[in-house]
This record gives C-alpha cells, sequence and structure tokens, in this order.
C-alpha cells in the first residue's frame, strides 16, 4: 500500500465517488469481514471490542447492566446493517455515485476497524509513526476516513 | 485523538461558549472522553452529524475532549442521555453518561 498523493473519496456534482484499485476493495472488504465476526462471535468483555462496545455508565453497575442488557444487541444490529452498506459500495462498479449516507457508514465502519487494530496495537497519541505492515494498515486506514470526512465535509 | 498529516480541514478559531445548558430539569450529561485512536476530524464531524452543531461548536468540544481529556456534548433527561450515548458509541466515540454534578462532571 502505497500512499499516493490522490483523493479516494471524491465529492461530484450528484454525490460522490469512490476510487479504489481492486485490491485495496479486497484487503477492506476481509477487514470488515473479520469486523462482522467479531461483533457476533466475540465474547461480553473481550478486551479488543472494548471501543466498539464501551461502558456508559462508569459509577453505576444497575445502570451500565441495564445499558448492555438493552443497547449491545442493537450496537451489533447497527454495525451489522452498515457494514453491509459498505460491503456493498466495495463491490460495486468504480464509477457509481454513492451517496452521503453511503460515505458516512463507510468512515464509520473504518473506523471501527481502526478502534480494533489501534486496540490491539496499543496506539498512542504519539507513537503511530512507527513502521509495522500493522501500523501502515492502520495509517492507511485513518487516511482513508480522514479523505471520507474530508469530503463529507465539504458537501 | 490523532491529526493526520495533510488534512485539508482547517480549525475555526471558535467564539462561541462551550458551555452545554445544564439545568435541573437536565440532570443527566453525556460526556465525550479523549482516546488516541479516533481522529480530530472524525470526532468534529461525529459531533456535528449527531447533534447538529456547527463546524465552530464542534470543533470547540473536540479541542475540549482533546486537551481536558473530556468535555460535556449533551445533556438531558436520562432517556435522552442513554440514546445519546448510544449513538456515540455506534459512531465509536467513547461516550458516558452521568448525573450532573456527580465525580468527573465538571462542566
Amino acid at each position: 500500500m502505497i500512499r499516493r498523493p490522490r483523493q479516494p473519496i471524491q465529492r461530484t456534482r450528484n454525490g460522490f465517488v469512490l476510487q479504489l484499485d481492486a485490491d485495496e476493495r479486497h484487503l477492506l472488504r476481509r477487514l470488515l469481514g473479520e469486523i462482522r465476526d467479531l461483533v457476533t462471535t466475540a465474547p461480553v468483555g473481550d478486551a479488543k471490542m472494548q471501543r466498539l462496545f464501551p461502558p456508559a455508565y462508569t459509577d453505576d453497575a444497575e445502570g451500565e447492566a441495564d445499558y448492555q442488557r438493552l443497547m449491545r444487541e442493537e450496537l451489533v444490529a447497527s454495525r451489522l446493517s452498515s457494514i453491509e452498506i459498505v460491503d456493498t459500495i466495495l463491490q460495486d462498479d468504480e464509477s457509481r455515485t454513492l451517496s452521503g449516507i453511503e460515505v458516512d457508514a463507510f468512515a464509520q465502519n473504518l473506523n471501527a476497524v481502526r478502534l480494533i487494530l489501534g486496540t490491539l496495537l496499543n496506539v498512542g497519541e504519539d507513537d503511530d509513526d512507527a513502521e509495522s505492515p500493522e501500523m501502515a494498515l492502520y495509517q492507511f486506514l485513518s487516511w482513508l476516513v480522514d479523505c471520507a470526512i474530508t469530503a463529507l465535509m465539504r458537501a | 485523538m490523532t491529526p493526520v498529516a495533510g488534512s485539508a480541514s482547517t480549525i475555526v478559531k471558535p467564539e462561541s461558549d462551550t458551555e452545554v445548558d445544564v439545568r435541573p430539569d437536565n440532570p443527566w450529561v453525556v460526556l465525550v472522553w479523549n482516546d488516541p485512536i479516533n481522529l480530530m476530524s472524525y470526532v468534529t464531524y461525529v459531533l456535528q452529524k449527531l447533534f447538529g452543531y456547527s463546524l465552530e461548536k464542534a470543533t470547540e468540544l473536540m479541542l475540549d475532549v482533546h486537551h481536558k481529556g473530556r468535555a460535556v456534548v449533551s445533556a438531558g433527561s436520562r432517556e435522552k442521555a442513554e440514546m445519546d450515548v448510544f449513538r456515540l458509541h455506534e459512531h465509536g466515540l467513547w461516550a458516558t453518561m452521568q448525573k450532573d454534578g456527580s465525580d468527573g462532571g465538571d462542566s
């Protein structure tokens, strides 16, 4: 993954276009597939998933138990449906015009991959320039999320 | 939070007050906490999207999170706060809720 001076998500007159090559699309689909498996199979309390299912109440155990009971399934369902949106985008023809909702889902779910990867890599505020394949992947995802947000905020 | 090199987003010097309206009928506050993974641009975007804040207001709250470690991003009834926390969790932000004035909420 060479970081080229390009804009992978471009604002057009009618929406957005996503310019990623076949390898990049394949990579992103694989990562999203892993997230899909993790959100449905990872046990409650799995440390690497803590950023996708954080606590809502820090000083109220009863409130927290209620929140997890009522909302965790909702969070999983919401995640799975928005992953589907992104998976479809990544299989579509590169020339297809995307809506803001689709680009939003793209940013949200690539960010979810970053949350898990960053947790596994124990990323800190200032050490994200370390060289490793995993960190290169993390930075690639950061760049894509930022490009998506830049395009959305320009809309 | 992490700035991205070469990001095109500009930070506008905010003039508005960051205080979120916390009245007796808004007893719960929602906090967003700083973390080293979420991008500054992403956090600003999510705060604008979920709460309808202006770019200036959302940027100010994001910078509060970044520099002070947390910021109160909304307030209201318990049900409203819980829904706001849920939507922030959907977007991967590290959000919690608590009664206004309880430990940790200094806004």
